[in-house]
């Protein structure tokens, strides 16, 4: 959407595509957009494989199926914000809401209290798991925030932000896809 | 063309190249200049030539429809006369003269360079076996049975005289040891009164240092084996490899042939990776992965990696190991993690306790990790029943009472309060295992104060209230363990399914010992096979998870972890690493999988 301007029929990815995308700004820079597949044997493996490149991550969820997959999307995130590659760079992270068009769709709010309650419980059991059988700890020195309070995303040592979107758009497959805070994001990264 | 074990169609491969092949073709151009934007802008108008494909391919298969057997004239057997298939014995066998009553065959082409050869031989011949063949059709027949009979006779006269010998071994008469009288009572040392019973049981000083090994720890938390990674040694023979081939080479042309193998880019033939693949297929076998895995894995990578481009200075070696490592590290790496104590936690919530099942062969540590595995539970805050379902084994009952008692002197109810953290539940010897796991967890289920039916609320609200101590009888986790068992042993295997399928745990745990080589594949297939075929249910439970045992008796041949990961394509989620209640590990993929490529 954000390369052509149109919607797009896609399919289940099994590897990454990536292209340069112009961003609409003062400076008109560009910059590279790479999209990797979410299904769940394959996610792992393409982040370990761009994790250190990322100037920024965008990490989108299902904002209708959200209320359901909670712990797959709290893991997932978790794993993202844990990693040693991640934690050193401390790319900028954006978690867009998308498919904000369905009226069922959870507001960024409801998304941001909901993931920062579920990273507050996984930190704790992963913390607590059996340590792994060679010097790396599963999440000893990575302990994400602080430890006497309840996590809060502003503790992270990267700037998050929340954003809603939609890649279909309000007026269904013609129309113009709304996301204008995605692109400000990406203007402002860039 | 997924479901080719339904319905096999012989087409396919064939289809899903040429479709291949020409799509690339065809849209040769969006690709390559245009990326990923071509991809996204580019209308791809294939529906047409995909549909003259699949004609093609349908026609092409059924053209070879169901031959046409060749009649008794067409076949080489009635072109042999019959007198030469008669083999009589010290005679040379005859040469074959080939018959001319059938004139429409095409051997009558090859028939003729040869007859001229033996024409002046076979002259009278032909004519003659002509006459004999009605003749000699019965005297074959009366001389094969004659031939028959004899052979017969002979086999006889030996068979007889075995039989003799047999009559001796009947009465089989019980075996007598030195040792004085073999009876069941004189060997019975226990003391039948105290069979499963607690008091009987001696209470041995307990001494907590020994058991827990190691005292300088934070409680819950468990530290790290010491794991040395020789990665810059290797990264030293990776160097030093690409530059010895090509040292041998002589002359100039080899100069510049090893040149151009280090900087060009070609593209990766199979035979170039077979002998590599080879040597890491044996490298892996080595280090005790099952041998069929090992096949398989090889042969994926080689697939993989099939055409692939080769980068500059990259030898083949080098980018085999690259996959085969990302391939094994996949293997390794669940697609959804098993976290036990999230569950428990979420089964709490719901105010019902988190069941798990533990299985295994005989022998593999299922008892010893389970007091480990509930030793981390207890921890970590979680309060444990155990169902001790191992009805067979003598002492079972009693080590796991040991366990608890070990246990519970640990964590003592007072600091908990006035919780007891670990309980065992045990019904003795003999009796039915799936019975006592659902007793068990019955007991171990949250009970509403006092009430045993829908009585008036307020009283019963009222007695709830007071904090009664039934409320807090509910345990957060039941650690059930099963006996172990062969897993050809048809009959246990139904009585561990209907276990596991009558009692629904939410774990399923298949205890195996890293020690295993060939064997684990065998293992699993038939547990998960055992546990999928005797379940009622649509979609039966099947092993969720993997304990890997023994860990600290293997060195870096650590195979068994590969074969079992790849078998069920489930996790490994504890790996015990010796017998006090520490020595309880989560797997790292990275490091097992660094043991297991190391040289």
């Amino acid at each position: 959407q954000l390369l052509t301007g149109k919607f797009r029929d896609t399919q289940t990815s099994i590897t990454d595509s990536s292209a340069v995308y112009r961003v609409r700004n003062d400076k008109s820079a560009s910059v590279t957009l790479i999209d990797l597949p979410g299904h769940e044997s394959l996610r792992l493996q393409f982040l370990e494989r761009f994790k250190a490149a990322a100037r920024a991550i965008v990490f989108v969820v299902d904002s209708v199926a959200f209320q359901r997959e909670v712990k797959d999307v709290a893991e997932f995130l978790y794993q993202v914000l844990v990693d040693n590659t991640v934690l050193k760079n401390a790319p900028a992270l954006l978690i867009a809401c998308n498919k904000q068009d369905v009226t069922m769709a959870k507001s960024a709010k409801l998304i941001q209290q909901q993931l920062e309650k579920e990273l507050n419980t996984l930190r704790v059991t992963h913390s607590a798991a059996p340590t792994s059988l060679d010097g790396s700890a599963t999440g000893g020195p990575a302990q994400l925030g602080k430890k006497g309070k309840d996590f809060d995303f502003s503790q992270l040592p990267m700037k998050v932000e929340f954003v809603e979107c939609s890649a279909r758009g309000s007026k269904g497959e013609e129309g113009d896809a709304d996301f204008e805070g995605l692109e400000k994001w990406l203007a402002k990264i860039a | 063309v997924g479901f080719q074990k339904i319905l096999t169609l012989t087409y396919v491969d064939k289809l899903i190249d040429d479709v291949h092949k020409e799509f690339r073709d065809k849209y040769r151009n969006e690709f390559q200049q245009k990326g990923t934007l071509g991809l996204l802008n580019g209308t791809f108008d294939f529906k047409d030539d995909f549909m003259r494909l699949l004609r093609d391919a349908e026609e092409s298969s059924k053209v070879r429809a169901p031959t046409v057997m060749k009649t008794f004239e067409q076949s080489l057997k009635s072109q042999k006369t019959v007198k030469c298939m008669i083999e009589t014995r010290g005679e040379k066998p005859k040469e074959k003269v080939k018959n001319k009553k059938n004139k429409g065959s095409k051997k009558e082409g090859t028939e003729a360079v040869a007859a001229p050869g033996k024409a002046s031989a076979g002259d009278k011949q032909p004519p003659a076996t002509g006459d004999r063949e009605e003749l000699t059709k019965d005297e074959i027949l009366q001389k094969n049975r004659e031939e028959f009979f004899k052979r017969h006779m002979k086999a006889g006269e030996k068979s007889r005289s075995p039989k003799p010998e047999a009559q001796k071994e009947k009465g089989k008469k019980p075996r007598v040891w030195d040792l004085g009288n073999s009876n069941a009572k004189v060997l019975d040392y226990s003391n039948s009164a105290t069979n499963g019973s607690a008091e009987a049981c001696p209470v041995e000083e307990f001494d907590p240092d020994t058991a827990l090994g190691d005292r300088n720890r934070e409680p819950g938390r468990l530290y790290d084996l010491e794991y040395e990674s020789d990665d810059e040694a290797e990264e030293e023979k990776v160097i030093q490899n690409p530059s010895k081939p090509s040292a041998k080479k002589g002359g100039l042309g080899g100069m510049f042939g090893m040149l151009k193998g280090l900087v060009g880019s070609k593209s990766l033939t199979r035979e170039d990776m077979d002998p590599v693949l080879e040597k890491m297929k044996d490298h892996l076998i080595a280090k005790n992965v099952a041998a069929e895995i090992a096949v398989q894995l090889c042969e994926s990578v080689a697939k993989k990696l099939e055409g692939k481009v080769m980068g500059t200075f990259t030898t083949v070696t080098s980018t085999v190991k690259q996959a085969l490592q990302e391939a094994l590290v996949q293997i390794l790496q669940p697609q959804r993690r098993v976290d036990v104590l999230r569950d428990v936690m979420d089964a709490q919530r719901h105010r019902r306790p988190y069941v798990v099942t533990f299985c295994g062969v005989n022998g593999v540590g299922k008892s010893t990790n389970l007091a480990k595995i509930s030793f981390w539970l207890i921890e970590n805050g979680f309060s444990v029943l155990i169902a001790a379902c191992d009805t067979f084994r003598a002492g079972a009952v009693e080590q796991l009472r040991t366990h608890t008692r070990r246990l519970n002197a640990l964590h003592p109810p007072e600091s908990h309060g006035g919780r007891t953290m670990v309980q065992l539940y045990e019904k003795g010897y003999g009796k039915d295992a799936a019975g006592i796991a659902m007793e068990a967890i019955s007991y171990g289920r949250w009970k509403t104060g006092g009430g045993r039916g829908c009585f008036g609320g307020m009283i019963l609200l009222n007695v709830a209230f007071s904090s009664s101590p039934a409320r807090n009888q509910g345990f957060d986790v039941v650690l059930v363990d099963t006996a172990g068992r062969m897993q050809d042993n048809a009959p246990l295997m139904t009585a561990l399914a209907k276990l596991i399928a009558v009692n629904a745990p939410d774990l399923v745990l298949f205890v195996g010992e890293a020690l295993v080589g060939n064997e684990a594949v065998d293992q699993l297939v038939k547990f998960n096979k055992a546990l999928a075929d005797h379940s009622m249910a649509q979609t039966p439970r099947l092993i969720d998870g993997i304990v890997l045992t023994k860990f600290d008796t293997i060195d870096d041949k650590v195979g068994a972890a590969i074969s079992m990961t790849y078998i069920t394509s489930k996790p490994i989620v504890f790996v015990g690493t010796g017998q006090t209640y520490c020595d309880l590990r989560s797997l790292n993929a990275k490091a097992v999988v660094a043991a297991l490529m190391k040289a």
